[in-house]
């Protein structure tokens, strides 16, 4: 009696693993598919249009030769600068930001706080039109689009200092006072003490600071219109979907898309093991 | 005083046409002059602006930038800021009014309009106007749409019927492309049979009117037309190169002749649109002629303004033209000219130019189209899809597409609200609704009106006669000039004698 339950049991426990495998496997098959499908095409050379098969009939890499000698070139250059200024600079006022919030008491931190959460819910396309005047007027549109990308990016990032001010309040402050005792100051305390306790939430930062501008498109788009020396890779690659344009262009487009998702699968691959614990570090202790 | 005064006009006139007549010897200057092209068209523009250079009577240098933006983008791109946009591009004609109201485009002047009109096909001209005032330049008159066809599906007999077409197809597992959910494709079923649909604008762009009459007896001709083809398992909605992908006709136009030779190679076969047949009776799918235009921006600096509209005629005339229409093998685009010494270069006619030029004599060049219309016409057939194809359900869809352009030019509030009037008034004998203004109750006419004795009139409100003072005609006794005034809190009219 005993013996028929258990076997029950590991039945059951075989029989509900094997239904969620195959779904999970299905989904996975479904997620992944766009990705196989854009790869395949991309290596597509016998025609450049769509087609109603996936596996290419001729392999090559005249799409990539393709990509080399258009203004892909420019684009990517462009996409790489922006995302890696605004990540740098972001992460850096990210951090000093939350560390002052969470460290320091001063007058109007309470205030500052709260003006900060309001200003962070207007949905920042409402600002789209006067930013673009802004910057029109400061002559950072159009060819000058990167250094004017950057500036939009970076300008407002203090303003998301949530998640890693929720990190370094978990962090003992009594570290910080031994620290203090000891002799450091505060910027030591920062760089010393704090930043090598939270090294999760640093490359949070920097992965979020970094995507951000790697997907941008419709800001990019209507900073750098009508000129292709200013486009980012969203924007570049768009211009080649037009009716007129996309029979000619879709297998580069295609190329383009996997040549887009390397850096950024690169970034994760490294930074993994870290992310997880990044996103769900500061929601400890608010 | 007045002998004076004529004089000095008269002096002015002389040194207006002064500037005028030395005006071509002052364009001669070097120009910083951005192009928006397609991405397609950017090397040939490039080495077309160098022979401009070269070869022009003027002394105009033009140091050229050319961007490529789609023409199909051009409005957009333009509209985000005008001041920092292409001072040249290429745009497709439905954008000319966007671009009018943007102030994104100079108004031709007397000889740039006359240089169009001379120069370009009928429906190419008409394309870039606006009211009686040119616009833009025409660049091609090639976005029309017709069918390509497999010949090793179809067979040669069947390509001017529908029905027959669409049994090839259905007969072989095949596909039959035509984008029908699209407004601009499905309109030529009703051209075909004769129906027409006009929208009316005035000289800044402004859309004032529609005559439109796809809800009537014809139209439901097109309608029964549209769903023989939509109701077949066949019909895809679709106008891509889906050759690869099991069509067997495509309904499409020249922009993708290339990639469609490529795809079909012998079996490549391109026609007019077929004919469907209801109740008997035969009817030539019709179609949409549309073009292509170069739209020059409005300038701070006169004399580049007049320079760069040399450039347009230089780059919209015969010579470029005909160099845009050869195959692109040849290092030409493909694209149809509008020019009429271009179009009858034997130059400009591959297989896809001669069967658009075919389909040409069942088209109706495009006109200038409300933005709202294509969203509420392709609707029609979406609806039609839907339905059992019975004459009440067919009949249903066009009064519902009826309905929605009625409603695009429904009144505002301050339109239903305010006082006109109406009567045998400054010339009109009760046909026009001459404007007031609104002091609290107290309506006064805009204007002054020289008025006879016996003149009858009366005030009404929204256009509409629910509302009307005084309840018989108002008739003036003196003759003289009057400003209309009335009391909306008691219904009372009075005149009031101008000064």
């Amino acid at each position: 009696m005993n013996e028929k339950r258990h076997m029950g049991l590991r039945t059951l426990n075989r029989v509900s693993n094997t239904s969620i495998y195959v779904i999970l496997t299905i989904i996975s098959v479904i997620w992944l598919l766009p990705f196989v499908f854009i790869t395949l095409q991309s290596f597509r050379v016998e025609s450049t249009y769509q087609v109603g098969y996936v596996i290419p009939k001729q392999w090559g890499l005249q799409n990539y030769i393709n990509l080399w000698n258009s203004d892909f070139k420019r684009w990517y250059i462009n996409t790489f600068i922006i995302a890696l200024a605004s990540a740098v600079l972001i992460t850096i006022i990210q951090l000093c930001m939350s560390y002052t919030l969470s460290r320091f008491r001063f007058k109007m931190r309470g205030p500052l706080m709260r003006f900060m959460l309001i200003l962070g819910m207007f949905p920042g396309m409402l600002t789209m039109i006067i930013l673009y005047r802004v910057l029109s007027d400061l002559g950072l549109t159009q060819a000058n689009a990167v250094p004017g990308l950057i500036l939009v990016g970076v300008a407002s990032s203090g303003m998301g200092y949530y998640v890693s001010k929720g990190f370094f309040d978990t962090i003992p402050k009594s570290l910080d006072e031994a620290a203090r005792v000891d002799g450091a100051t505060r910027f030591q305390v920062l760089c010393k003490i704090i930043l090598p306790l939270s090294k999760p939430i640093v490359i949070y930062t920097i992965l979020t600071a970094f995507m951000g501008p790697w997907g941008d498109f419709v800001f990019a788009r209507y900073v750098a219109f009508g000129t292709s020396a200013g486009y980012n890779v969203a924007v570049g690659m768009y211009s080649w979907l037009t009716n007129d344009q996309i029979a000619r262009m879709y297998t580069t487009f295609c190329a383009g898309g996997v040549i887009v998702a390397v850096p950024v699968t690169i970034l994760f691959l490294c930074l993994q093991k870290y992310y997880v614990e990044g996103v769900t570090g500061g929601a400890v202790k608010g | 005083m007045k002998k004076f005064l004529a004089i000095l006009m008269a002096l002015a006139m002389v040194l207006s046409m002064g500037t005028f007549a030395s005006a071509s010897s002052e364009l001669a200057g070097e120009y910083d002059v951005t192009i928006w092209a397609p991405d397609a068209a950017v090397a040939l523009t490039t080495s077309q602006v160098e022979a401009f250079n070269a070869n022009n009577e003027f002394g105009i240098t033009i140091n050229a930038t050319v961007e490529p933006v789609s023409e199909a983008d051009a409005a957009t791109n333009m509209i985000t800021d005008v001041s920092a946009g292409g001072d040249l591009y290429f745009f497709a004609q439905d954008q000319l009014s966007r671009l009018i109201q943007a102030g994104a485009l100079t108004k031709l002047g007397q000889g740039a309009a006359a240089f169009v009109k001379d120069n370009n096909s009928a429906g190419s001209t008409l394309a870039a106007q606006s009211g009686s005032d040119y616009y833009a330049y025409p660049l091609t008159a090639d976005n029309g749409y017709f069918m390509y066809y497999d010949k090793s599906v179809i067979p040669e007999e069947d390509i001017d019927s529908l029905e027959k077409l669409v049994a090839d197809c259905e007969a072989a597992g095949k596909n039959f492309s035509f984008e029908l959910e699209n407004a601009w494709y499905n309109a030529g079923f009703f051209f075909g049979v004769g129906c027409h649909s006009d929208w009316i604008t005035d000289n800044d762009g402004n859309f004032i009117s529609i005559d439109d009459d796809f809800n009537s007896e014809k139209g439901l001709i097109a309608a029964k037309g549209l769903y023989s083809i939509v109701s077949s398992p066949c019909y895809v909605n679709s106008s891509n190169t889906d050759f690869a992908s099991g069509s067997a006709v495509v309904v499409t136009g020249t922009w993708n002749y290339a990639t469609i030779l490529e795809q079909l190679g012998d079996n490549f076969g391109v026609a007019d649109l077929p004919s469907f047949t209801v109740d008997g009776q035969e009817y030539h799918i019709g179609s949409y002629s549309g073009c292509k235009l170069l739209g020059v921006k409005p300038q701070e600096d006169a004399v580049k303004g007049a320079a760069l509209n040399q450039l347009a005629q230089y780059l919209t005339g015969q010579e470029c033209q005909t160099q845009r229409a050869a195959d692109p093998d040849q290092g030409g685009l493909g694209w149809g000219p509008s020019n009429k010494a271009a179009l009858e270069d034997p130059a400009c006619s591959n297989p896809a130019l001669v069967a658009l030029s075919e389909q040409n004599a069942y088209a109706i060049p495009q006109p200038n189209i409300h933005g709202s219309w294509w969203d509420i016409a392709k609707v029609i057939t979406t609806d039609i899809k839907a339905s059992d194809g019975s004459d009440e359900a067919l009949m249903a869809a066009l009064q519902k597409y009826d309905d929605s352009i009625a409603a695009v030019f429904e009144m505002t509030d301050e339109v239903r609200n305010a006082f006109t009037v109406i009567g045998t008034v400054a010339g009109t004998n009760w046909d026009a609704d001459l404007p007031m203004t609104a002091d609290g109750d107290v309506w006064t006419s805009n204007e002054a009106f020289e008025m006879e004795a016996g003149t009858e009139f009366k005030c009404r409100q929204g256009k509409a006669w629910d509302v009307a003072y005084p309840a018989d005609n108002f008739v003036v006794d003196a003759a003289g000039t009057y400003y209309v005034q009335l009391d909306a809190a008691s219904g009372e009219v009075s005149l009031v004698p101008a000064e």
